[in-house]
């Protein structure tokens, strides 16, 4: 706001600083989310200016193109038409605005509120700040609006013909016929009109006469529908704008009335894509503002519309819910939504605390085993160990076929319980796919330890036996002629040790006899690594 | 939850239902296509003075031009486009003119007497290249925007609007407020409604703010100035009904205690409630009663966003041919004003010659409660009186006359004032009685 100079009595100096309140509270809503705080200091700041602006009296605001004036003397200045309250007012036909002094609170916020909806620059509202205001129906302000307002012109000019769209259109010759059918005449009086009856259409002015109003045009459309007479599309636009105002209006009744309408009808896909454009994760949210901290039962009303939410709502409102009851809440609504969206819950999977994915990861293989694999694959991404270990674990008794290329980066992973997981479920599972990457980490730069290398070797020789066979010759060849000269490095022992365990497990029926001749030749450790490797070879019921 | 956070409620609820009435995003899309329009008009404007209109320079920065027009009308309906001093309005929302292209198009305007454009339908290159001619053209020496607008109309460019200079005067009684006569009222709405039913017709949407200004003029002059009862003399026929209807349902609806939004709501849908012929007569094969109704709803729809205002106008066309009684359930208020409204002028059209207004009225008024809503039915009969407006009366001196306007006062309900009609023609003379001071009705005749 620009603020006209120059000294002010301290009657304009409290008016200013009403208005000045006035207009940061109403800018602060278009800025902020109206519960932030600012938005509260700034409704103390405005309502503490309103009590000192009218200590003196009534205070009258007369309302110029781009000022505000309290008896004749300017308060307020601002010649931007887009940031100017008094060029809004004055645009809409605003005369002038006179507040009681025992105004009450909800009567000042009733005047802030239109202001601030037309500041915000919120685009498409029909109605202007005149009418809004009108409409208040306030007791301690009076607002004085002139409905003719139309700006001056400089040099005025015969209207210009109108563009396109005058064309002319004219009604059928029988319109509106036939004519209703009517009585004859009666006698006519004046009669006053019953109060309760003048009250009842005043009510229609209410948010749920609104809401009302909009079901019984949905129930017309959707019938309309049926009969082919109005397209789905047109339909379901006008749906989703209805469920976007109950939403606003956290109006859980009307949304779920419309839900049960919808559901009423016959199906197909206009149903069924209503229905779930109708849920979204504002529903949810409306839902659990209904409830205390630290409840997790619905009410009554929420637990109509909580179905048409789905498990994605449920789990992007879990993300930011920090209260146990409410928690447990939205996994159980996320739980209930399989297994119609187990794909989105096992999309959601390794995004989740621990906690939680490893309540959604059983409920999907409990209710959704279709998805069950998938979410096995989906833990492997999760951060948290025990739970990789659990989806490696589950994977190698799901159905199926095996993601082996996302266990495959497993293979590198830090933990080498992991690694030694991932190792002998492709051993159990695996395709020929994964041989490189497992002899690879044989060869890895950090060495795999004994028990890692054995498992891995083991794999080797499962995924791909004739491979496996050709580098476990070269890996124990190498150590022959290495035996001719000094001691072996670290890397040839394990590989070494790799290539034994993979013999112990590979199907060739002379894999036995290869290890017992590198048994012969062998120091201490690995001579007993191949006898263990030759009995678990025999315990496994292999012949040679 | 103490009272500031239930003001932060109420007014995060406003806001949101506000919100849901808006197409998200509209007014960013307005100000940015705004800017790139205005900068690529005034480029233009700059290009003419260096150009012959034929060369070949306009033809990239034109043919751009078109298609952000284009893209503006399509997302935003008619784009106004004003230059105050440096700064340049589109469709009320100020956008950043770059290198002074503010001054730039106030000044290539104001030789013109215009102080903007409005653009009701989207132009091709060739069409934009004609209108920057057009405004590089030297000004009429007299009536310059009068004359532009005549060159506009014969380049096939009567789609471009000029808008006058406007200032906004410093207030009540010196300047901007209209002095408000009924008959520039009456005019102003038949304007609007051929404009509404042009727009729909053109398969735009309907400027629902531009009709309620208008009802709100008509609120502001009252329903009952006499001058509002007189057949409209101009207009299309459908316009003609249209605001015979508004007004009677203004009437009601102002003795039914309607707030005053609600009555715009009301006299909003009045101006448009048939619109749905349109599509009905498109369609062909008759049944249109039977159709119009919710074929014109279907085009009230076509406005963006959500807002209780549009909820009411559409439910109000589509049971504005609802029994009261009907087993599928009564009408919307407003609907059933409407209806009212209507019944009573299609009656009094089609059955006029034969039966007398009061009448008409009396069959509605014994149709209370089944087809018509009782309450709004009495409302009806005392807002019209006992001889309606329009009513062929004769009366005591042995003088016809004509009924001259609405019931004034419960207490003047069967004392209206008449028009004294020349006997030998039936042409109205300047002579009324008020009934009211003097003499009474003798009789009620057809006509």
């Amino acid at each position: 706001m620009a603020a006209p100079r120059g000294p002010r009595s301290a009657r304009g100096e409290a008016a200013a600083g009403f208005v000045a309140a006035l207009g940061k509270a109403a800018r602060a809503l278009a800025l902020y989310d109206p519960s932030n705080s600012l938005v509260r200091q700034f409704l103390v700041e405005y309502r503490s200016r309103a009590s000192s602006a009218l200590l003196g009296g009534p205070l009258a605001l007369d309302v110029q193109p781009f000022e505000l004036t309290v008896a004749g003397e300017a308060i307020y200045r601002e010649e931007d038409r887009e940031r100017s309250i008094a060029f809004r007012l004055f645009r809409d036909g605003v005369r002038r605005i006179t507040v009681e002094p025992d105004v009450p609170w909800g009567e000042l916020v009733g005047l802030l509120e239109p202001l601030a909806v037309h500041l915000a620059g919120i685009e498409g509202g029909e109605r202007d700040l005149a009418t809004d205001l009108a409409d208040a129906r306030f007791t301690r302000i009076d607002v004085q609006a002139v409905a003719g307002f139309a700006p001056e012109e400089d040099d005025p000019e015969p209207t210009a013909p109108r563009g396109p769209g005058a064309e002319p259109s004219r009604l059928p010759a029988d319109f509106d016929t036939p004519f209703p059918l009517l009585p004859a005449p009666g006698p006519i009086a004046w009669r006053p009109l019953p109060p309760e009856a003048i009250a009842g259409l005043a009510a229609l002015d209410g948010p749920q006469a609104v809401a009302g109003d909009a079901l019984r045009i949905a129930a017309a459309l959707l019938a309309e529908a049926e009969r082919g007479a109005v397209s789905p599309p047109e339909v379901a636009r006008f749906l989703g704008e209805l469920r976007d105002f109950v939403l606003a209006d956290g109006a859980l009744g009307p949304l779920a009335a419309l839900a049960e309408l919808v559901a009423r009808q016959p199906a197909g896909p206009l149903r069924d894509g209503v229905l779930r454009a109708l849920g979204d994760r504002r529903v949810l949210a409306a839902a659990l503002a209904e409830l205390p901290p630290g409840v997790g039962e619905l009410t009554a009303e929420a637990a109509r519309v909580v179905p048409l939410a789905p498990a994605a709502a449920a789990l992007d409102l879990l993300a930011d819910e920090g209260d146990p009851a409410r928690r447990r809440l939205l996994l159980s609504i996320a739980a209930g939504r399989l297994p119609g969206d187990a794909a989105e819950v096992v999309a959601r999977l390794p995004a989740l605390a621990a906690g939680d994915a490893r309540v959604l990861f059983r409920a999907v293989g409990a209710h959704a085993p279709a998805h069950a694999a998938s979410a096995c694959a989906a833990l492997l991404e999760h951060p948290d160990l025990a739970l990789r270990l659990e989806g490696v674990q589950a994977l190698a008794g799901a159905e199926g076929e095996l993601p082996v290329a996302r266990l495959l980066p497993l293979l590198a992973a830090p933990e080498e319980e992991l690694r030694i997981a991932v190792a002998d479920l492709l051993a159990r599972r695996g395709d020929d796919t994964a041989f490189p990457a497992l002899a690879a980490a044989v060869e890895a730069p950090a060495p795999p330890s004994r028990l890692e290398a054995a498992a891995l070797g083991r794999a080797l020789a499962q995924v791909h036996p004739a491979r496996a066979a050709e580098l476990f010759g070269r890996w124990l060849e190498r150590r022959r002629g290495l035996l001719l000269g000094r001691s072996s490095s670290r890397r040839d022992e394990l590989r070494r040790w790799a290539a034994v365990a993979g013999l112990g497990a590979h199907p060739a029926a002379d894999a036995g006899a290869r290890i017992e001749e590198v048994a012969a030749s062998a120091d201490g450790e690995l001579r007993r690594h191949c006898a263990a490797t030759l009995a678990r070879r025999r315990q496994e019921g292999f012949h040679g | 939850m103490d009272d500031l956070a239930e003001a932060q409620a109420r007014l995060g609820r406003a806001l949101a239902r506000a919100r849901a009435g808006a197409e998200r995003g509209l007014g960013e899309r307005v100000r940015e296509a705004g800017e790139r329009f205005l900068q690529g008009f005034v480029g233009l404007l700059r290009l003419s003075r260096v150009h012959a209109a034929d060369n070949r320079a306009f033809e990239a920065p034109a043919a751009e031009l078109a298609a952000v027009l284009s893209s503006l009308i399509a997302g935003a309906g008619p784009v106004r486009m004003v230059a105050v001093e440096e700064q340049v309005y589109v469709n009320d929302l100020r956008v950043r003119p770059a290198a002074r292209s503010g001054h730039a198009l106030a000044g290539e305007l104001k030789p013109h007497n215009t102080g903007g454009l409005t653009f009701h339908a989207p132009l091709d290159a060739a069409s934009l290249r004609r209108l920057v001619a057009a405004l590089a053209a030297p000004p009429a020496p007299v009536r310059p925007r009068s004359s532009l607008a005549a060159r506009l109309a014969g380049e096939r460019l009567g789609s471009v609007e000029l808008v006058g200079i406007h200032r906004y005067g410093p207030g009540e009684g010196a300047g901007g407020a209209v002095a408000l006569e009924p008959t520039a009222v009456l005019e102003e709405l038949l304007a609007l409604a051929d404009a509404g039913w042009g727009d729909l017709a053109a398969g735009r949407v309907i400027d629902p703010a531009a009709l309620r200004r208008g009802v709100s003029r008509l609120l502001e002059v009252g329903v009952g100035a006499p001058a509002l009862w007189a057949r409209p003399a101009g207009g299309q026929g459908h316009a003609a009904h249209a605001v015979e209807v508004t007004v009677i349902a203004l009437l009601v609806g102002g003795s039914a205690g309607l707030s005053p939004g609600a009555l715009q709501d009301l006299g909003a849908a009045a101006l448009i409630h048939d619109a749905g012929y349109l599509l009905a007569s498109a369609a062909g094969g008759g049944g249109g009663l039977a159709r119009h109704a919710l074929d014109g709803a279907r085009l009230a729809m076509r406005q963006r966003g959500f807002s209780a205002a549009k909820v009411r106008r559409l439910r109000a066309i589509l049971e504005h041919h609802r029994d009261h009684a009907d087993p599928a359930g009564r009408p919307s208020a407003l609907g059933a004003i409407l209806r009212i409204a209507e019944d009573y002028t299609n009656l009094i059209r089609l059955y006029g010659a034969k039966v007398t207004r009061a009448e008409a009225l009396g069959a509605m008024a014994r149709a209370g409660g089944t087809l018509y809503d009782p309450v709004l039915v009495q409302a009806l009969v005392n807002g019209l009186g006992l001889h309606p407006p329009g009513s062929l009366v004769e009366i005591d001196d042995g003088r016809t006359g004509r009924v001259v306007g609405p019931a004034r006062s419960p207490d003047l309900w069967d004392r209206p004032l008449v028009r004294i009609l020349e006997p030998s023609t039936g042409r109205p003379t300047d002579d009324t009685v008020d009934l009211a001071v003097r003499g009474r009705i003798w009789r009620n005749l057809p006509g």
